[in-house]
């Protein structure tokens, strides 16, 4: 305490040899104590110290209606209008807001583990908007399949819109591939039910596009997410397919899922032009596999007998109670 | 063939409920936790720029340069009711630096400028260097280097800086890069409860080291 004013009368010591020094000022007061208001004098009043205001409410209020809104979308374009164009239109949207704009965070794939860990650790909460995007897109997956994937997800979306040249991928390796979701998914909880120092929030981490969206990022997962768009050029969606783990839960859900995508608007045209079509082998038997069907409406616009395919003068197929 | 898919059917609506449950319950277990998440707070008892009395460790700048934000969402703030209003501030101050005609070191240590020093109380123009000063940190400036915060430390200063995480700013990444870099961990997800005791703290601290709040040896309570 005593050798609290040293550096200052160091300094004015200095100042006092340098010739071009003070003109003559002596510095007295003490420093080793806080002057009260009174003494400071001219009504002084210690002012209140500066504190973070709470993060916005609104801005995340903001998300989930525009969450819900783009889901809300997603399933009228696919189900209702049946439209490629549109969905195309809602995915470059999507993926300039919740991609670029707001840098791939929140998403629900992340939250998985968020979400694995507030379930597990008393002292850990999640804000409502994760919530929001961890459980919407599930319950629509319950009601209507998976219109998260369609044009929503900017995973999803960065993917969709780099498929040029779409190949079928031998239904056994997509098959096989396809469990790899799984057991991602059972490693990412793994890592999250962990004790605190021990969690590790892989799925964010190792997130292969998050970098694109921030244009910057861990190089190693700059060249797997640059691979995975390479790739996907040519393989539909490679992410989502084969190592998506918010998919994994997803498919399982939309299995069950109450109502779906209906490909073929009259029963009795069975062309199979909307097999090949599909960029992601969703569809078995001339019927959309709800699990699998990520609601890109590519089958739509390949369709000989959709309404929009149509020329207007032949008579509107019945488009099969969607 | 009629009774096979009724079968199905209830499998279905069975796996449909079962599925509503799954989701359901722990959405409604979690909603009414909600609301009371935690956020990334600096325990200044722990940061290094901040420990007072405990001379010879190296500046750090971690805060700064390692953040996600392009500009770090860590603010150097000073705890009013502990500045001594000092004339030359060691934190504003760059006090290595030639002493001017007017008496006051020349260069300022803020690397961004974003210190402002205010003459308050009752100014006495003759005697410039024994009148009262405020320190104020723009905030949009500040990235949270912690040079004046180290500066401000013993026997220079009071310790009246602190770094602090703005709370609006970050954008509370799971994996806190500054958490992953802090060389003393001082930096961790805090409950918003455990927060405001935190935050007490610092303020009401006395000054010293004989402060029991304070363990220059880096471990708190």
């Amino acid at each position: 305490m005593k050798q609290v004013s040293l550096a200052v009368l160091l300094i004015l010591a200095i100042s006092f040899i340098t010739p071009i020094g003070s003109f003559g000022a002596e510095y007295t007061r003490e420093v080793d104590v806080v002057p009260p208001d009174a003494d400071i004098g001219n009504g002084y009043v210690t002012p209140p110290v500066q504190h973070p205001q709470p993060k916005a409410a609104w801005w995340s209020a903001v998300d989930a209606l525009l969450l819900a809104l783009a889901m809300g979308l997603s399933a009228w374009i696919v189900l209702g209008r049946r439209s490629r164009n549109w969905l195309v239109v809602l995915t470059v949207g999507c993926l300039l807001y919740f991609g670029f704009y707001r840098e791939g965070c929140v998403c629900p794939i992340g939250a998985i583990q968020n979400v694995t860990v507030a379930l597990t650790d008393a002292s850990y909460t999640v804000p409502f908007v994760v919530l929001v995007f961890f459980f919407l897109p599930l319950i629509a997956a319950l009601l209507i399949g998976r219109v998260f994937c369609g044009g929503v997800c900017p995973l999803g979306a960065i993917q969709d819109l780099v498929l040029l040249k779409p190949v079928q991928v031998p239904r056994r390796l997509d098959k096989a591939l396809g469990t790899l979701k799984y057991a991602y998914l059972i490693l990412a909880v793994w890592y999250a039910v962990a004790p605190a120092v021990d969690r590790e929030f892989i799925i964010c981490r190792f997130d292969p596009f998050v970098g694109f969206f921030r244009f910057a990022g861990p190089g190693n997962m700059m060249l797997v997410g640059g691979g995975l768009l390479a790739l996907g050029l040519f393989v539909g969606r490679p992410y989502c397919r084969y190592l998506c783990p918010y998919g994994a839960i997803l498919a399982i859900l939309a299995r069950f899922s109450w109502k779906g995508v209906t490909i073929t608007p009259d029963k009795e045209l069975d062309c199979g032009l909307c097999v090949e079509s599909c960029p992601l082998g969703a569809i078995e038997q001339m019927r959309a596999v709800p699990s699998s069907c990520l609601y890109c409406a590519r089958c739509f616009a390949s369709c000989p007998r959709e309404p929009i395919n149509l020329p207007s003068t032949v008579p509107q197929p019945d488009r099969g109670g969607v | 063939m009629n009774e096979e898919p009724t079968r199905r059917d209830v499998l279905k609506y069975a796996a449909r409920g079962v599925g509503a449950l799954a989701v359901g319950g722990p959405l409604i277990y979690l909603a009414n936790r909600a609301g009371a998440e935690g956020v990334w707070l600096i325990d200044p008892a722990k940061c290094i720029n901040i420990r007072l009395g405990a001379t010879g460790v190296p500046f750090c700048d971690k805060c700064a340069t390692t953040c996600v934000l392009p500009l770090s969402a860590v603010r150097a703030v000073n705890e009013f009711a502990k500045c001594g209003r000092c004339c030359i501030c060691p934190g504003y101050f760059d006090v290595t630096s030639e002493i001017g005609r007017d008496g006051l070191p020349t260069r300022r240590l803020c690397p961004r400028d974003a210190i402002r020093r205010n003459p308050i109380g009752d100014v006495d123009p003759d005697d410039p260097l024994n009148n009262f000063y405020d320190y104020t940190i723009d905030e949009k400036l500040c990235n949270g280097c912690g040079k004046c915060v180290m500066a401000c430390k013993e026997p220079a200063g009071l310790g009246s800086l602190r770094l602090e995480v703005r709370y609006d700013l970050c954008v509370d990444c799971n994996r806190c890069a500054i958490a992953m870099a802090c060389p003393e961990d001082a930096i961790a997800m805090t409950s918003k409860e455990k927060m405001a005791l935190t935050v007490t703290r610092a303020n009401e601290a006395p000054h010293g080291t004989d402060d029991p709040h304070i363990d220059v040896t880096g471990g708190t309570e």
